[in-house]
């Protein structure tokens, strides 16, 4: 009943961080708004393999942490080395 | 037990940790709340999962998570502040009501 309650309150934050990316004033607020949403993610997926016992769900959490990190790190190298403009 | 006063005292850092993105003024108030919170948050949240299951297997994927999370979300979070510092966002005088000192 807890993991369910859980699981509800991780898709509402996810909901409001997508809220968040498109409102966002500056890009630098998107990429943040992004990271929140993968770390969401991972924590989502763990959730979910343990409520339907499922355990090799955990594995596509690793993936999915792993694609969040380097899409951060290339977005944040791309925009400070100057973006389209250089 | 430690499962359900884990997993409740993760609600309140998720529930703190959006509120305070939509709150302040300044970016790197932002980047600060979200940080931190994000972190404790998945770290309580893993950790009840671990007295939940009794696998040993799942027990040692849900270690290498943890070990994963610790290495790479400061990091990235390291690169957002970095990136927006050095594209000239500076802290003014007048955000959060003065409180910037």
């Amino acid at each position: 009943m807890l993991l369910l309650i859980t699981l509800y309150i991780l898709a509402l934050a996810m909901l409001t961080s997508i809220i968040k990316l498109i409102i966002g004033p500056t890009i630098w607020d998107r990429l943040l708004a992004l990271n929140i949403l993968s770390m969401k993610t991972i924590l989502f997926l763990s959730i979910y393999a343990v409520y339907t016992e499922q355990l090799y769900l955990i594995d596509i959490a690793f993936s999915y942490g792993i694609i969040g990190f380097l899409t951060i790190t290339l977005f944040s190298k791309f925009i400070g080395m100057g973006g389209r403009q250089k | 037990m430690i499962t359900s006063i884990l997993l409740i005292i993760s609600w309140i850092y998720i529930l703190i940790g959006i509120f305070g993105i939509f709150k302040f003024k300044n970016l790197f108030y932002r980047i600060l709340s979200s940080a931190i919170i994000d972190t404790v948050a998945s770290l309580t949240i893993l950790i009840s999962l671990m007295f939940y299951i009794k696998d040993i297997s799942f027990i040692l994927k849900i270690i290498l998570l943890i070990l994963f999370i610790l290495i790479t979300n400061p990091i990235s979070n390291h690169v957002i502040v970095r990136s927006s510092f050095l594209s000239g966002i500076t802290i003014k005088k007048g955000d959060n009501d003065g409180n910037t000192r």
